[in-house]
């Protein structure tokens, strides 16, 4: 919005109803460039046409918000001085932008829209900004996180100006300067809203979420998620005086849900990691087909280590991309078809690793080699018949060779009798861990040969 | 009364030949000659001058050891001294022996300097009350503060008048010096390990200085059970390297440092401000460096000397910013020495660093230590690092042997077979089995639990032997009954079986234990 009586008016009537968020938009950076230059004008074109000194600029700021229309209640002198630096920090933003197209000056934007945010920051610790106004600090952290990614990918990475002489550099990192530097501010803004002691009604940590959030998506993109760990232990910590999770905006809660699943996902706890996603995937608007998807990417997989279980068409039918992905390896799975499963793996390696699924799908073999070797003592058929009219006896017996047999069929490799025992082995122990042993299902060592019932 | 403060003055008639009579180190004699001259030297601060001095001639100060010897005379005449009030701490004793050593000996230091020095020092330390407060093991040796005041006045002069560093001129001298020392300090390990002495003192100093400064005198009791325990946890770690602190770093200077410093070793000390050129090495120095560090471990073998070599050599290399082909060779000549010892944090960090060198396309063995890292991330089970790792290997370098034999190692743990992974474990590439003897343990005990759900009633020990790569029978045996395994052994129709079918829970808890967390912070 344009600097003058309209911005005042906005900024006085959002203050006076109490709308967080409709405050918040008066600064949003989120504009087309033409308008985003007449924000940039509006405080030039009143005066002369020299550049304005910036104190100029804050007193008429000040000017302005002092004499909103609007009536300011009660504002005091210190929260009008907090405002007029969010709004000047905003408008010199804005000229950045304007022309950023041109410039590519992703980094000045970065900067600039950096000491907004410091300058709101500075408003809550000092300047008496209340509660109701955190949706400001979620603009200024979702635009600071966009503005410090396209200012990584504007900077070469052979910029090496700030390689201190310690003993780790890592080219990696100087690839994401300005992430990193974003991550540490919105650790401060999290700081800030956990800290606050007032009353739950007015208090800051109604914008814990959202900042978690914004840090787990910077984290995750930074590989970095151990940090994200130590903020679900500091939020776990500090549980107890915090308004209830369910009480936060529905979007917030799947966010961090999915993201706090994904976490327990990559340290290989998938009971816990299922319980989060399922949470996510139930609480996810039924049209957000995207996040759905997100949510199922991991979701599936975990499903398949927990319960061994596979997704069915109608749930993948919605996702062409998962359907893609998973559809191959669900397939040789319930066939029980090892080798072409190892070929469809291989197929996707690329795809799964990035989507760091690789390392749980791989554990989908165990129950392809289960559904070949139910195969194959189905194929064994039944004993002989000793007598005319007897029922036929299923044979109970499956020779090792047999099951090698099956193991290789597809490929060309060959497996000695010991690996496929060692296999059988695995398989036995799985059973025996949860279920109360059954004496029947062994290996015989002499016989060399394992028997099933 | 008895002569008490060690003397400059030459005593007379003694031929100068008698000084190398002595042998060395006569520890059975200094602790005696310390308690003697330290239990008096306050309370006489006006020496008196005997003919029959027990030190050698100190007029002629290269070389100046002293004569131990002859130092055996005192003693009786030290016990008739009364006792005195000041009860002189063993650490400060150990203090003066330690100046005294023949191997830290000073040539360009005299006696008189020493002695006046020492003084000095300690009385300083009496009268603050900071006798049992300063760690006296790390304490600077008197003719190293006088060399390094020596240092310092010189550095003032070289600054202001832009000539060269004065050490420049007499290097040969200084490093043969420095050699021999350091050789000392290595081969008394337990008495002062290369990391305590010198510079390499100067954080802990800090760290228990900022203390003293607060409450010296109430917390000097509480200060030196920490350090016992300080102490302790250092001989835990076998004579180790040990940095788990890390101070913030300085701020970056204005550029790379070029070095001047034509030492060939230098310990290691953490930089807590911008480095100097003349403490630092030039690559032309760091590559007779690593020359004479790759002579000296083959013939030593001395771990902790080594590793502080190398960490005060990659440190030279970063701060002056040289990343090259040599950086690499350094860092993989640490990496593999580290990994040799089982030192994984050292490792680690090397192979951090080599990861990003190779990245800036540095020529090295990088896929050796790619498969390395593999291995690595397997055995500290790092899920998220794995992943990454995958997602980084080009097709190209996931045909290379040592990475495909990293790869193939992953996924048959993945997949639970033991066999094909023992199989592996059996033709490892280069140093790789260093890292799999790290993890191999814990996968046999899980085979083993496998086996005895698997198999019934027995098995053969003989299978067990070769299905785990054990290298004997024996061993195998051995491995059983070291996880309470003992009673399952038992010989049957001529051959040791293993009663499976009674193993129970005899090995799970084992290996519980053995896949809980692996801490990789602990550094040897």
């Amino acid at each position: 919005m344009e600097f003058g009586p309209a911005l005042y008016q906005e900024f006085g009537e959002a203050r006076k109803t109490r709308d967080g968020y409709r405050l918040a938009k008066t600064i949003s950076p989120d504009l087309p460039p033409a308008q985003l230059s007449n924000i940039w004008k509006s405080v030039n074109s009143a005066g002369n046409w020299k550049a304005p000194r910036d104190d100029d600029v804050k007193a008429a700021i000040k000017r302005g918000l002092s004499s909103s229309p609007a009536r300011l209640d009660g504002i005091g002198h210190k929260e009008i001085k907090g405002w007029v630096e969010v709004y000047f920090a905003y408008w010199q933003t804005t000229g950045i932008l304007a022309e950023v197209q041109q410039t590519s000056s992703w980094t000045n934007a970065y900067e600039q829209w950096k000491v907004l945010i410091n300058a709101l920051i500075q408003g809550y610790n000092g300047h008496e900004f209340e509660a109701w106004t955190i949706p400001c600090l979620y603009v200024a952290g979702k635009h600071l996180r966009l503005f410090a990614m396209q200012a990584d990918e504007n900077t070469s990475v052979n910029d090496t100006s700030a390689a201190a002489f310690q003993d780790d550099f890592d080219p990696e990192l100087q690839k994401h300067q300005k992430l990193e530097d974003c991550a540490r501010v919105l650790n401060r803004v999290f700081s800030l809203c956990l800290s606050d002691r007032a009353p739950l009604e007015e208090s800051r940590k109604w914008g814990l979420y959202y900042i978690i959030n914004l840090l787990f998506k910077t984290y995750f993109k930074l590989n970095a998620t151990g940090l994200s760990k130590n903020v679900l232990r500091i939020l776990t910590a500090g549980r107890g005086d915090m308004p209830d999770f369910h009480s936060f905006p529905k979007s917030q809660q799947v966010t961090f849900k999915y993201h706090e699943g994904v976490l327990c996902f990559l340290e290989e706890n998938y009971v816990e990691a299922e319980k989060h996603l399922t949470e996510a995937w139930n609480t996810c608007h039924k049209d957000a087909m995207r996040n759905k998807e997100l949510i199922l990417t991991y979701l599936i997989p975990c499903h398949l280590i927990t319960t061994h279980t596979l997704p069915t068409a109608k749930l993948l039918e919605p996702y062409p991309r998962l359907q893609k992905l998973f559809l191959p390896l669900c397939q040789c799975i319930k066939k029980g078809e090892l080798h072409k499963f190892d070929l469809a793996l291989q197929e996707a390696e690329d795809e799964f690793v990035k989507r760091r699924i690789y390392l749980t799908l791989e554990r989908g073999r165990d129950i392809a080699l289960r559904n070949l070797l139910r195969k194959v003592f189905i194929a064994g058929g039944f004993e002989p018949v000793a007598k005319e009219g007897d029922k036929p006896v299923r044979r109970t017996r499956v020779p090792v060779a047999e099951f090698a047999a099956g193991i290789s069929l597809g490929s060309e490799e060959k497996v000695d009798n010991d690996e496929v025992e060692c296999l059988l082995a695995n398989m036995i122990y799985k059973v025996s861990r949860n279920l109360p042993y059954p004496r029947s299902f062994c290996l015989g060592r002499q016989g060399s040969h394992g028997c099933q019932d | 009364m008895m002569p008490t403060w060690p003397t400059p003055s030459p005593p007379q008639g003694v031929p100068p030949s008698n000084v190398y009579t002595a042998t060395y180190p006569a520890p059975a004699f200094t602790p005696v000659q310390v308690r003697q001259t330290f239990g008096q030297s306050y309370s006489a601060p006006q020496p008196s001058y005997p003919t029959a001095h027990p030190y050698g001639p100190a007029q002629s100060p290269p070389p100046v050891p002293t004569n131990y010897q002859s130092s055996a005379a005192p003693p009786p005449a030290a016990d008739e001294q009364p006792r005195k009030k000041v009860e002189w701490p063993d650490s400060v004793r150990f203090y003066v022996q330690r100046s005294f050593f023949p191997a830290n000996m000073d040539p360009t230091v005299s006696r008189e300097e020493m002695e006046a020095k020492l003084k000095e020092t300690i009385m300083r330390a009496s009268e603050d009350n900071l006798l049992y407060s300063i760690k006296w093991e790390t304490m600077l040796l008197p003719q190293q503060i006088i060399k390094k005041e020596r240092e310092d006045r010189a550095k003032a002069i070289a600054y202001s008048a832009q000539v060269q560093n004065p050490y420049a001129s007499t290097p040969a001298h200084i490093s043969k010096k420095r050699k021999s020392a350091d050789l000392e300090d290595v081969a008394n390990l337990s008495i002062t390990p290369p990391w305590r002495t010198g510079q390499g003192a100067r954080l802990e100093d800090r760290v228990t200085f900022s203390k003293d400064k607060r409450q010296a005198t109430e917390e000097s009791a509480d200060n030196t059970s920490k350090l016992n325990k300080y102490e302790k946890r250092q001989k835990r770690f076998n004579g180790g390297y040990v940095s788990t602190y890390r101070s913030p770093s300085p701020p970056p200077g204005d550029g790379p440092v070029v070095g001047t410093c034509e030492k060939l070793e230098k310990n290691y000390l953490r930089l807590t401000a911008p480095p100097k050129p003349e403490n630092v090495r030039p690559p032309r120095v760091l590559k007779n460096t690593l020359e004479l560090l790759k002579k000296k471990w083959k013939k030593d073998q001395n771990y902790a000397y080594i590793c502080d070599q190398f960490k005060s050599m990659r440190q030279d290399l970063t701060v002056q910013r040289v990343r090259d082909d040599f950086t690499v060779e350094v860092y993989e000549i640490h990496a593999r020495i580290a990994l040799e010892k089982g030192d994984l944090g050292e490792y680690n960090q090397c192979q951090t660093q080599l990861k990003a060198l190779y990245k800036l396309g540095l020529k090295g063995n990088a896929n050796e230590f790619k498969a390395y890292r593999i291995l690595y991330f397997i055995h500290t089970a790092n899920r998220t690092d794995l992943n990454s790792v995958l997602a980084d290997l080009t097709p190209t370098e996931k045909k290379d042997k040592a990475i495909k034999h990293a790869l193939d190692v992953r996924s048959s743990l993945a997949l639970g077979n033991y066999h094909r992974f023992f199989q592996l474990y059996n033709e490892t590439p280069n140093m790789g089995a260093y890292l799999m003897d790290m993890f191999v343990g814990r996968e046999r005990l899980a085979a083993l639990c496998n086996i005895c759900k698997a198999y019934k009633p027995d098995v053969p020990l003989r299978f067990v032997t070769e299905e785990l790569y054990f290298e004997s029978d024996l061993e195998a045996a051995q491995f059983v009954s070291d996880h309470g395994g003992q009673d399952l052994l038992q010989e049957k129709d001529g051959t040791i079986v293993i009663l499976t079918g009674k193993a129970g829970q005899t090995f799970e808890n084992h290996k519980a234990k053995a896949f809980a967390r692996v801490d990789i912070k602990g550094q040897i």
